[in-house]
């Protein structure tokens, strides 16, 4: 071998000098092959500890490099750059991670020592055997596709279009505004919250780079960063927006009833019925004509239209983007209360959750803003916390983030709008955290609300009102609570489409359901796919003001390929070797990203160097052992694994 | 206009709105008054609910923006001046004199080792429970790594006589220590300004009857975080007066959602830096009874309510009710306080109690408020210019929020909100470049 190694064995102040003897390892890694020179210092990562292996590197010929110090994810890329400096390949280097696999998890100083040698020996004999690699960049499409049309993909859409790219913004509803749309104030503030929201839907549907495709799903998504294509299908409305003057005639004649999810089921509309951004549009589920070629109705919409405006063969319509990074912005759905039958929603309708609350509420709503439950007004309120949240029954063990303040302001609408009526909120924590929370849930409080902390077993029927059994844990008894009205404080969970966006983009989730971000504490809107980012309430709960931060943050991440117009990519990837391959296909089941696929011509795999994340599942999975991993190869590993035998 | 930006405070924020603004391809400036960029965040132990190694995670980032081709770094300065030009910010930056020439200072430390003070400078890198000495890097992995004279403490300097003669001078090989080294001043020019200038922990003196700077095992909660951190004063043993505490409690809210002390607001992290810190003493003393006075646990982050789960199943008590008193009788504390649950007042002994101090404005939030012209809001945050909608932008165009400065915040609430200042600041710099 005519490798010249040097090893650079880090103090980490006394992080790793505590428990290992970095003096004793560094004199034994001087007599391991190969070796030239070994060194140690207080911090292998200042400027001084580089400085010392840039100056060995161009003064004694290193070949290779061995730093002894921390985890490669802390320190690799400074290392990396060093050697790079100096002239070497950034891939001519190998750390031994003698910190967290080592220092810090032992307290015996001898095997400690002995311990981080072997760590050290291992390195040093798979140093030896890596190659230099290619780094490399690829170009990027300078545009986004935001998937999500509410308050989060609307506000990443904005500044993304602000910055000059363009935006191909998709929602799934006919209407852009999501969940914000159906609520009624905001909190603390009490503002309108249609009011903030026109303004803002005026800004994207105007916006001259942002395309919105409302009514439409995302298909397929082939590529990488920098170079995704996305297929978006357009769902056909059947009503040309371009005739139609809203004057409802279409909804008269139509026969189908379903109920209204925009009014949380509060109202039924018909299967053509007038969306909440005012255009006219037919639900193709709901209609028997589109599904069937069969309508009881004579006339028909159709016909009935004096505009003509009504096309119910209208065929979807299929698009095709390319873009250079992807937001999701899919939101959160509404815990469906029904799971907990014994709180008697569904079965009681004095009983609502706290999403109808919001359109009993708004002026806009099937009541026009007035508080009445089967034609009354309610004179005893109760609200029930945590429906769906923190909750081992419902296996919704989180906390839903929104519920304690959606109730602390619905509270207040009541004392509002019904001064005498008597309201209790029975609650677990009050969890008041945000700017101005707390402050709000003390004049709530000061209204008269009374909040009494304990979980409710039971809501039952008791004539014509209804009864809440509950322990109020801070008299330490059993109470019964009579209401006219109950509002449960349903938490929010991932939207069953969840499944389906994170298949399409190969997305992980964590525990609780949501999409996992890649870092909980640093990275939290960036995902496991490089050039996809998260946000808002498909991440985890969050109210609007946090979705907006978050939303604007995914914007940021985007700005760093979408600007620089190219991205690096993973040089440590998977290699073919077609000489060996069968053509077996085993590779491509095995690949988490897509990476490898079988070329039709050749019968044999290829991988796309630009997917492909260095996991080595394929190199593991491929029979004929026709695939290599480069830094992963299986002579590097071996040396790095014999000499610890 | 033009086509850089500049960030006050290089905290976990600053450094994050940074690290984005200069991948986007902008010039950044970023400002620190300390003499390394790092910020709260490096002075935490472990965060919640991952548990991961706080300095592992952020140094990393700290070296990325010591490394930008992008970004220059102005550690241990302020700015002084923001002139608005029709949108377009002139800026100065006083550059203190550290008395050290950071072209020469290889970080070895000999000078700390050498100085005269050495142990007997109150460290507030460490919450003041640590001593160094009056030349100094505040902590280990310092970005840049490079000594600092303390001006306020150097003998030298506050009395104009260190002994015969400068031992840390005589001690530095590399001969960089200079103290004819006087204050300079920077402008700039930058299109526009980020704001993350962080907050400060509640001072608990204002709550005498809870004993804190009498007791010395009452601490608060930023002094735990150094007492259990590896790198802190007693290597991350939990030991007062050479003792590992058996019993101790926590205590919650202090300085928060409190009339008395004139700050209503929920601090938003403590509840949860308590839950850390009980799973902590549970992991390193198995046997300690550990009790946490709480008023509403709000563990409402992503994991945050499982990992509130998971300390209460390690053993860690928790009674719903206000501390009203803390006083010692014989060798052991005695912390009084009513259990709303139970409904009556309750004595618990303890070895060791750690104050949950809320977040508060820092008081340089003023001077920086007058020189961009921005407002604060009722609890003394910086304002943004509106509570739902635009949480990271003024109303002066072209300044923008990132971080505590606005309001308390955990660290991936901040990186957030960063983010989005970090974009604001883009679109800004592109839509106008």
């Amino acid at each position: 071998m005519k490798q010249r190694i040097g090893v650079y064995v880090c103090h980490c102040g006394l992080n790793i000098a505590a428990t290992v003897d970095v003096a004793a390892a560094r004199e034994l890694a001087r007599l391991m092959p190969g070796v030239v020179v070994a060194r140690d210092y207080t911090y292998m990562c200042s400027d001084p500890g580089q400085a010392l292996i840039i100056n060995d590197i161009k003064e004694q010929g290193l070949t290779h490099v061995v730093v002894a110090s921390c985890s490669p994810r802390m320190h690799e890329p400074t290392f990396r750059a060093a050697i790079q400096k100096a002239g070497l390949n950034p891939y001519c280097l190998e750390m031994a991670n003698i910190r967290e696999q080592c220092a810090w998890v032992h307290q015996d100083r001898d095997r400690a020592t002995a311990k981080a040698i072997d760590l050290i020996a291992s390195a040093v004999a798979k140093v030896a055997w890596l190659v230099p690699l290619q780094e490399r960049e690829v170009g990027v499409t300078q545009a986004a596709l935001v998937v999500g049309g509410g308050v989060a993909g609307m506000h990443a859409a904005l500044d993304i279009a602000n910055a000059g790219f363009q935006v191909y913004l998709v929602e799934k509803q006919p209407y852009l505004g999501g969940r914000a749309a159906q609520l009624n104030t905001t909190f603390p503030t009490l503002e309108s919250v249609s009011d903030l929201l026109k303004p803002l839907m005026k800004d994207v549907v105007t916006h001259p780079k942002i395309r919105v495709l409302t009514n439409a799903d995302v298909e397929k998504v082939d590529g990488y960063v920098g170079n995704f294509r996305a297929t978006v299908r357009e769902r056909p409305r059947y009503v040309d927006a371009t005739k139609c003057t809203a004057c409802g005639k279409c909804v008269e004649v139509c026969p189908v009833t379903v109920p209204n999810a925009f009014d949380a089921n509060l109202t039924t509309r018909r299967a053509i019925y007038r969306a909440p951004d005012g255009t006219f549009v037919v639900d193709e589920r709901a209609c028997t004509f589109v599904q069937d070629r069969v309508c009881p109705a004579d006339p028909r919409c159709e016909s009935v239209c004096p505009e003509n405006a009504i096309d119910l063969a209208q065929p979807a319509q299929s698009h095709e983007f390319g873009v250079g990074t992807i937001i999701v912005a899919t939101g959160a759905a509404v815990f469906d209360a029904t799971k907990k039958p014994e709180l008697g929603f569904g079965a009681y309708a004095n009983v609502i959750t706290s999403l109808q609350f919001e359109r009993l509420a708004n002026a806009a709503g099937p009541t026009g803003g007035k508080i009445v439950v089967n034609g009354k007004e309610p004179k005893e309120v109760v609200f029930i916390q945590c429906v769906g949240s923190r909750d081992q029954t419902t296996g919704n063990v989180y906390c839903s983030r929104i519920c304690c303040m959606v109730n602390a302001k619905q509270a207040h609408i009541i004392k509002e709008k019904l001064p005498d009526a008597k309201v209790t909120v029975m609650y677990a924590d009050v969890r008041a955290f945000g700017k101005g929370h707390e402050e709000f849930y003390d004049r709530v409080r000061k209204e008269g609300v009374r909040y009494r902390r304990g979980y409710v077993s039971e809501v039952y029927r008791k004539g014509d009102r209804i009864v809440v059994r509950a322990e109020d844990t801070l008299i330490q008894k059993p109470i019964e609570l009579e209401a006219d009205l109950v509002v449960l404080g349903v938490g929010l969970t991932p939207r069953p489409e969840t499944d389906a966006i994170a298949d399409l983009l190969s997305l992980p989730r964590s525990g609780d359901g949501f999409l996992l971000e890649i870092h909980p504490k640093l990275r939290p809107v960036e995902t496991a796919v490089d050039g996809v980012f998260l946000a808002g309430a498909c991440q985890g709960p969050k109210d609007i003001v946090d979705t907006i931060a978050q939303a604007r943050a995914a914007a940021a991440s985007a700005f760093a390929p979408l600007c620089r117009g190219k991205v690096k990519v993973e040089s440590a990837t998977a290699v073919v070797n077609e000489e060996l391959c069968a053509g077996c296909g085993l590779c491509v089941a095995a690949c988490a990203y897509g990476a490898p696929a079988i070329n039709p011509r050749t019968g044999t795999a290829r991988v796309n160097a630009v997917l492909c994340k260095g996991c080595g599942a394929c190199a593991m999975a491929c029979p004929s052992k026709a695939i290599q991993l480069m830094q992963f190869t299986p002579r590097q590993i071996i040396s790095q694994v014999a000499v610890l035998a | 206009m033009n086509n850089s930006a500049l960030v006050i405070g290089g905290g976990i924020a600053g450094i994050q709105a940074a690290l984005d603004i200069g991948d986007a391809g902008f010039k950044v400036y970023l400002v620190e008054k300390e003499p390394s960029v790092g910020g709260r965040m490096s002075q935490l132990d472990k965060t919640f609910p991952t548990l991961d190694c706080s300095a592992c995670i952020l140094t990393p980032k700290m070296v990325d923006v010591s490394r930008h081709p992008n970004i220059e770094l102005l550690t241990y300065s302020e700015v002084t001046d923001v002139q608005d030009a029709a949108g377009e910010f002139r800026v100065t930056v006083k550059r203190k004199p550290r008395y050290v020439d950071v072209t020469k200072c290889t970080g070895c430390g000999s000078c700390a080792e050498a100085c005269r003070l050495k142990g007997r400078v109150v460290d507030t890198f460490n919450a003041e429970i640590g001593k160094r000495s009056a030349i100094y890097v505040p902590f280990p992995q310092a970005v840049p790594l490079k000594y600092t004279v303390d001006p306020t403490k150097c003998l030298f300097l506050t009395r104009g006589v260190c002994g015969k003669t400068f031992l840390c001078k005589d001690a530095c090989k590399a001969d960089a220590i200079d103290f004819n080294m006087k204050e300079s001043f920077v402008d700039l020019n930058v299109g526009a300004i980020i704001v993350a200038t962080g907050f400060d922990p509640f001072n608990a003196a204002l709550k005498p009857e809870l004993g804190y700077g009498t007791y010395p095992n009452v601490i608060s909660s930023l002094q735990f975080e150094r007492l259990s951190s590896a790198s802190g004063p007693t290597a991350g043993r939990i030991v007062l007066n050479g003792k590992e505490p058996q019993e101790v409690v926590f205590v919650q809210c202090v300085g928060s959602r409190d009339q008395t002390t004139g700050n209503l607001y929920c601090s938003r992290v403590c509840c949860m830096i308590t839950a850390k810190h009980a799973h902590l003493v549970k992991d390193r003393i198995h046997d300690a009874r550990v009790t946490v006075f709480y008023a509403d646990i709000r563990a409402f982050g992503k994991g945050f309510e499982e990992f509130y789960d998971r300390v209460r199943a390690e053993g860690v008590n928790y009674r719903r009710g206000y501390v009203s008193e803390i006083f010692k009788r014989g060798e052991k504390l005695v912390v009084r306080s009513e259990d709303t649950l139970l409904g009556q007042p309750v004595e618990v002994t303890a070895d060791l109690v750690v104050l949950s101090n809320g977040l508060v404005p820092r008081p340089e939030t003023d001077p920086i408020a007058k020189l961009l012209n921005l407002a604060k809001s009722a609890d003394g945050f910086l304002a943004e210019a509106h509570p739902k909608m635009r949480p990271v932008d003024t109303t002066t165009d072209g300044v923008f929020l990132a971080g505590c400065v606005q309001g308390p915040k955990d660290i991936p609430d901040t990186v957030a909100h960063a983010k989005a200042a970090a974009s604001a600041a883009i679109v800004r710099l592109r839509s106008h470049g």
